[in-house]
């Protein structure tokens, strides 16, 4: 906390920086990141990934100005360990002059999928179909009697899965 | 008392909250000058990488911002362990840190001057200019 009290005036990790839309997990990167709240930015999001089953996770760029190297290094290493919970991370709302900058970088961000704002982040998650099969709310409903197995996994057999499109 | 100075911001660098500072301050000075959007966020991007290099590396050290008429210039120097192999890093690649390894390197190519003076257990200098086109 020392280190946002410290950035007072400056755009840093606030409360309502991830939220759900349908079946993504929407991320509004803050504009003034320090190393610190990248990294509990990262765990955050995979913490939300978990809570909300998302299938999909939307970092949305928009605010931000100034893209070094260790930004980019947050991409990926948030894509990398997100694909270990099972969603895919796109990139939106990256700004031109932060484009320009990130390509004369020498910046590669491998497996990230890159759309132009949120309307093509959300068609892009619905035209893929890809949801998962079990909501938390199932989860939370189906507990007892009804419950996945020891792991937490949902028992796809079960009459209570179904399709999860909002 | 004839010729003017030109002006100059220095940037004190000891922690990533100071590096956040100097390179928003860097766009800024960069936009006020008149540099293009994307010109402007490169040199912020320069000063971000020598930044986190010498809060890294050294621990502590100091940026410096000069306007000139038609170009700005940051300088870094810090008293830290020194680059033992310029070459190495300047090809790109290099990292024993938590970047790409495309701070050195990659500053290199966004600037129209880039010139680095290391010496091993001293510290580093390094100077890199962007012209108003």
């Amino acid at each position: 906390m020392d280190m946002m009290e410290s950035l007072d005036g400056m755009d840093t990790l606030g409360t309502s920086t991830i939220q759900k839309l349908e079946n993504l997990l929407l991320v509004a990167v803050p504009r003034d990141l320090t190393d610190n709240d990248v990294l509990r930015l990262r765990r955050e999001v995979l913490k939300a990934i978990r809570q909300y089953r998302s299938r999909w996770v939307l970092l949305d760029f928009s605010r931000v100005d100034i893209c070094d190297s260790f930004f980019g290094r947050f991409i990926q290493s948030i894509a990398k360990m997100a694909k270990l919970m099972g969603a895919d991370v796109v990139v939106a709302g990256l700004q031109d002059a932060v484009i320009e900058t990130m390509v004369d970088l020498g910046m590669t961000l491998a497996d990230i999928h890159a759309v132009l704002d949120l309307d093509d982040a959300l068609a892009l998650s619905r035209q893929s179909g890809l949801t998962r099969e079990f909501t938390s709310e199932q989860a939370d409903r189906s507990e007892g009697s009804l419950s996945g197995n020891a792991a937490g996994f949902p028992n796809v057999g079960s009459s209570l899965v179904s399709s999860t499109e909002v | 008392m004839a010729q003017k100075q030109p002006e100059q911001r220095r940037f004190t660098i000891k922690n990533v909250v100071d590096v956040v500072r100097a390179r928003r301050s860097g766009l800024g000075i960069a936009l006020g000058m008149g540099f293009h959007q994307a010109e402007a966020n490169k040199v912020a991007v320069v000063i971000s990488e020598l930044g986190r290099n010498i809060e890294l590396y050294a621990g502590e050290g100091t940026i410096t911002v000069t306007i000139y008429d038609r170009s700005i210039e940051v300088v870094a120097e810090d008293n830290g362990p020194g680059i033992p192999d310029v070459e190495r890093v300047l090809a790109g690649g290099y990292t024993t840190s938590q970047g790409m390894g495309l701070g050195v390197s990659g500053s290199k190519r966004l600037m129209d001057e880039f010139e680095i003076h290391s010496v091993v257990n001293e510290g580093t200098t390094i100077k890199a200019v962007k012209r108003l086109r």
